[in-house]
């Protein structure tokens, strides 16, 4: 295991925020960036709650629930008395998600959050891989940003298509080791995320660790490798949730130390081998 | 002018400083809301329901989004009574309202139960949860049938000094019916509606989209029957109600108070917003200083039906 701690989180609160940019980035996805008025910062892996369609819970109920979203960027806390700019990469995937898309900079949207348990970060020494699929990898830019200092860090971003990949560039700028994989060939590497990571790990270096974002089969196959070869290897899942808070008990997922865990609190953030993955659906 | 008002309500011998408590299983112990807000701006709370041992809930997943609603069945996953008396309750502010919720599989545990819970005294009340409407035995065979129901009432009556709430199941043909048996078995005041009995299905997989195939409907989707149910309850008893289901605003809440209810719990609403409580209880208060109301209480029944001036 690391000899790193697990950060604590700040507490969270809920607040309207105001929609500084809703950039489109390709085919359904989004840059969406809130400024938070007195935002507590944020560690890697935390989430927020955002309601789509409007600020007040009287203009929607329909759709009802607000929708968990990674903090991409902006894990710093607001100045006493303002406002921080926080970054979110979301993939339109049905209602929710789609009313998130349309909202126009000036627009106020309602979020509780920072919310969940956080990457315990990179052990000096180690060689740190990243894998993200999809839009998972909002979930590990920080992670890669403060990572670079002392240990070597790959990234891995994997998507269907070069269209669905986001957020390229802004790994590149933090000079990391970035790979791109395309299930379909259209940029970087033809095939899965695995396949690069096993390429990876048959590399001379020092020991990897690896955390992994994605949809929960990448994840599933990255906690498969990390257990043959005995590395340590973090997740963060995605599960359905109603609160984010720990209180509907709807996000509840099988843990090997017996019954369920809330990904809302305990997680989103696992060690791999503590879930049962076979209970994930 | 709101603060000329007098918001206090006596819910079946409970003395709340406002109509607003917060409904079980959506607020869990207490605690969890204390980054949101002040607990004791709620009337008080009803936490999630206990059994005698921990249980653990279905596998996911367990619940769904529907219009206007969502679907749960998580089955009563609890830490069970001790852990609540031991850890959870002596965290809770002194100025908190605590009514704790019961849940058993035969009368002789929800009677353990009220026993034990009733001997803290920071509990405020006990309400009988009569109708968990996905659980495999135990909750709604009571809430479903009179007989049974008002056996189960005697029962947890005998054992509870405290003031007795019972929440009843929307899975009835005659809430009326339900209610009346309550009164004479000597519940305090009655809380209705749980979550209606629903389904939802995915097509594309063909597959129900709960575990458990079948779940409880809760939100704004379900508050028209809600608001039918306590009408007519409030028709044929003469203890409090309480009235529950898709509140989500103040006006929401006045709406069970005019057709009967003497107070009301926020559910479904605490997850899209944690402060809820406190909202609707404000908008309640400002709602009887704009129409006139001295007190809240006399919201209660002020219905204006056909035909009355
Ligand atoms: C901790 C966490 C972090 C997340 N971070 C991001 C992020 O940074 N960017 C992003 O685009 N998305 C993220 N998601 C997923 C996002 O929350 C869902 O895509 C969204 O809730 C779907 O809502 P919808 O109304 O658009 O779709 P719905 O109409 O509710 O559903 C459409 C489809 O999406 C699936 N779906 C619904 N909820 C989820 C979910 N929570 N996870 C995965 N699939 C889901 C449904 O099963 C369905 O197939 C995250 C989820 C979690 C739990
Ligand atoms: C996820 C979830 C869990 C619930 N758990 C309980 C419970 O443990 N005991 C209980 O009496 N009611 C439980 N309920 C029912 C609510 O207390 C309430 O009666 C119902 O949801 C209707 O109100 P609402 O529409 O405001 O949510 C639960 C509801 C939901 C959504
Ligand atoms: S989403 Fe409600 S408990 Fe996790």
């Amino acid at each position: 295991m690391t000899n790193s701690k697990p950060p604590v989180p700040s507490r969270p609160l809920r607040v309207a925020a105001e929609v500084v940019e809703n950039a489109v980035e390709g085919p359904g996805n989004h840059r969406l960036v809130l400024a938070i008025p007195g935002w507590p910062g944020a560690e890697p892996g935390q989430f927020v709650m955002l309601s789509p369609g409007g600020s007040s819970e009287a203009e929607r109920t329909d759709p009802l629930l607000p929708r968990p979203m990674a903090v991409y960027r902006g894990h710093a806390a607001a100045p006493p008395g303002g406002r921080a700019e926080v970054e979110f990469l979301l993939k339109v995937a049905g209602r929710g998600t789609r009313l998130l898309a349309d909202l126009a900079p000036g627009q106020s949207i309602r979020l509780v959050g920072p919310l969940g348990s956080a990457f315990v970060p990179v052990a000096p020494g180690k060689r740190a891989i990243l894998v993200g699929g999809g839009t998972g990898i909002a979930s590990l830019y920080e992670l890669a940003s403060r990572g670079t200092e002392d240990a070597e860090v790959h990234v891995i971003l994997g998507a269907r298509s070069d269209g669905d990949l986001m957020g390229v560039d802004d790994f590149m700028a933090l000079g990391v080791n970035c790979h791109i994989t395309t299930e379909d060939g259209s940029r970087g590497r033809k095939g899965r995320v695995t396949d690069t990571l096993g390429e990876l790990l048959e590399a001379p270096g020092p020991p990897a660790a690896l955390f992994a974002c994605g949809p929960t089969p990448m994840m599933h196959a990255c906690a498969k490798i990390a257990f043959e070869r005995q590395l340590e290897c973090q997740v963060s899942l995605e599960n359905n949730m109603a609160c984010g808070f720990g209180v509907c008990l709807g996000c509840a997922v099988p843990v090997h130390s017996g019954g369920y865990s809330l990904v809302c609190r305990a997680g989103p953030v696992y060690s791999a081998d503590q879930v049962v993955w076979e209970g994930l659906s | 002018m709101t603060e000329s008002v007098d918001t206090r309500v006596d819910l079946g011998g409970i003395a709340l400083r406002n109509p607003v408590l917060t409904a079980s299983g959506t607020f869990g112990y207490g605690t969890e809301f204390a980054p949101f807000m002040d607990l004791a701006a709620l009337g008080g709370f009803v936490a999630k329901s206990l059994t005698l041992e921990p249980r653990s809930g279905n596998p996911p997943p367990r619940i769904a989004e529907t219009p206007s609603g969502m679907l749960n069945a998580i089955s009563i996953e609890n830490i069970g009574v001790e852990a609540f008396l031991g850890e959870r309750l002596p965290e809770l502010p002194a100025d908190v309202v605590v009514i704790a919720s019961c849940f058993g599989t035969d009368p002789g545990n929800y009677a353990e139960l009220a026993e034990r819970l009733s001997a803290s005294p920071r509990v405020a009340g006990i309400e009988i949860n009569a109708s968990c409407p996905h659980v495999k035995s135990g909750g709604i065979e009571f809430g479903q049938d009179p007989r049974l129901l008002g056996e189960l009432v005697e029962r947890v009556r005998a054992v509870t000094p405290k003031p007795l709430l019972v929440k009843l199941s929307p899975n009835v043909t005659r809430i009326d019916d339900m209610a009346r048996v309550c009164e004479a078995s000597g519940a305090d005041a009655i809380c209705l509606i749980n979550a209606v009995q629903a389904m939802e299905v995915d097509v594309e997989s063909r597959r129900p989209v709960l575990s458990n195939v079948l779940g409880g409907l809760s939100g704004p989707a379900i508050r028209p029957i809600a608001l039918r149910m306590v009408w007519q309850a409030a028709q044929a008893v003469s203890i409090p109600i309480c009235g529950v289901g898709g509140i989500i605003t103040p006006e929401d809440a006045v709406k069970f108070m005019l057709c009967g209810a003497t107070a009301v719990q926020v559910g479904t609403a605490n997850y899209l917003n944690p402060a809820v409580g406190r909202e609707v209880a404000e908008g309640i208060a400002a709602y009887a200083a704009r129409h006139g109301f001295p007190r809240v209480a006399d919201l209660t029944g002020a219905l204006r039906l056909p035909g009355a001036p």
